[in-house]
């Protein structure tokens, strides 16, 4: 078993510090690179490189998760994979429903796969904030 | 499953926090442990067990086996 050496408010610390420091990267790749691209250019290699930008901040994020998984308390690991799950589970209903919506109707909104990742981490922000009652 | 982690942690005058430290678990983790809505794996029982030097069964009580 693999031993826990860094104090659990230590680990939370450095979690929320990573994530916020990705969150902080990403917007200003998001906003950045729409200020350099705009819709009307022609598609090129370059402004495609530039759109997967923000990207690369995702991947930082996703990695802070992983790093959070494997260096905090199973407690708390037992928590955070469950909300992680809810909000998975959530944002795979909500995309997949309102891609049935957009299937069979052509008048509809649509849901730009751009916000799948925000909308994903909002629901587990929501769900973070209840402390689950036994479920497993 | 029930155990006797507070009423341990009492006899000792530790805050959950204390306790946290002594495991290198969080407070609310200490917390979520006491009022049974967490049962510890086998590693985290035995390192409990220990520091309180007394066997599993006399802290975690499996309450299925008495039925």
């Amino acid at each position: 078993m693999a031993t826990l050496s860094m104090a659990p408010k230590a680990v939370k610390r450095r979690y929320f510090a990573r994530m916020l420091g990705s969150a902080g990267g990403y917007l200003g790749a998001v906003f950045g690179v729409s200020f350099l691209i705009d819709k009307g250019d022609p598609v090129t290699p370059m402004t495609i490189l530039a759109a997967l930008v923000p990207g690369l901040f995702i991947l930082a994020m996703l990695w802070a998760v992983w790093r959070y998984v494997a260096e905090v308390d199973e407690v708390a690991r037992h928590d955070f994979v469950q909300a992680k799950l809810v909000a998975l589970f959530s944002v795979l209903a909500i995309s997949g429903g309102w891609g049935l919506v957009e299937l069979f109707n052509t008048n509809v909104p649509r849901l730009p796969v751009f916000w799948i990742f925000p909308i994903y981490f909002m629901i587990f922000g929501l769900v973070s904030c209840f402390r689950f009652r036994r479920i497993v | 499953m029930e155990n006797r982690l507070k009423e341990l942690r009492a006899e000792r005058g530790w805050s959950q926090a204390v306790l946290g430290e002594h495991l290198n678990i969080s407070r609310q983790s200490v917390n979520a442990i006491e009022t049974g809505r967490y049962d510890p794996s086998l590693p985290l029982a035995f390192r409990i067990a220990r520091l309180f030097e007394k066997p599993i069964e006399a802290i975690f009580n499996d309450s299925e086996e008495e039925g």
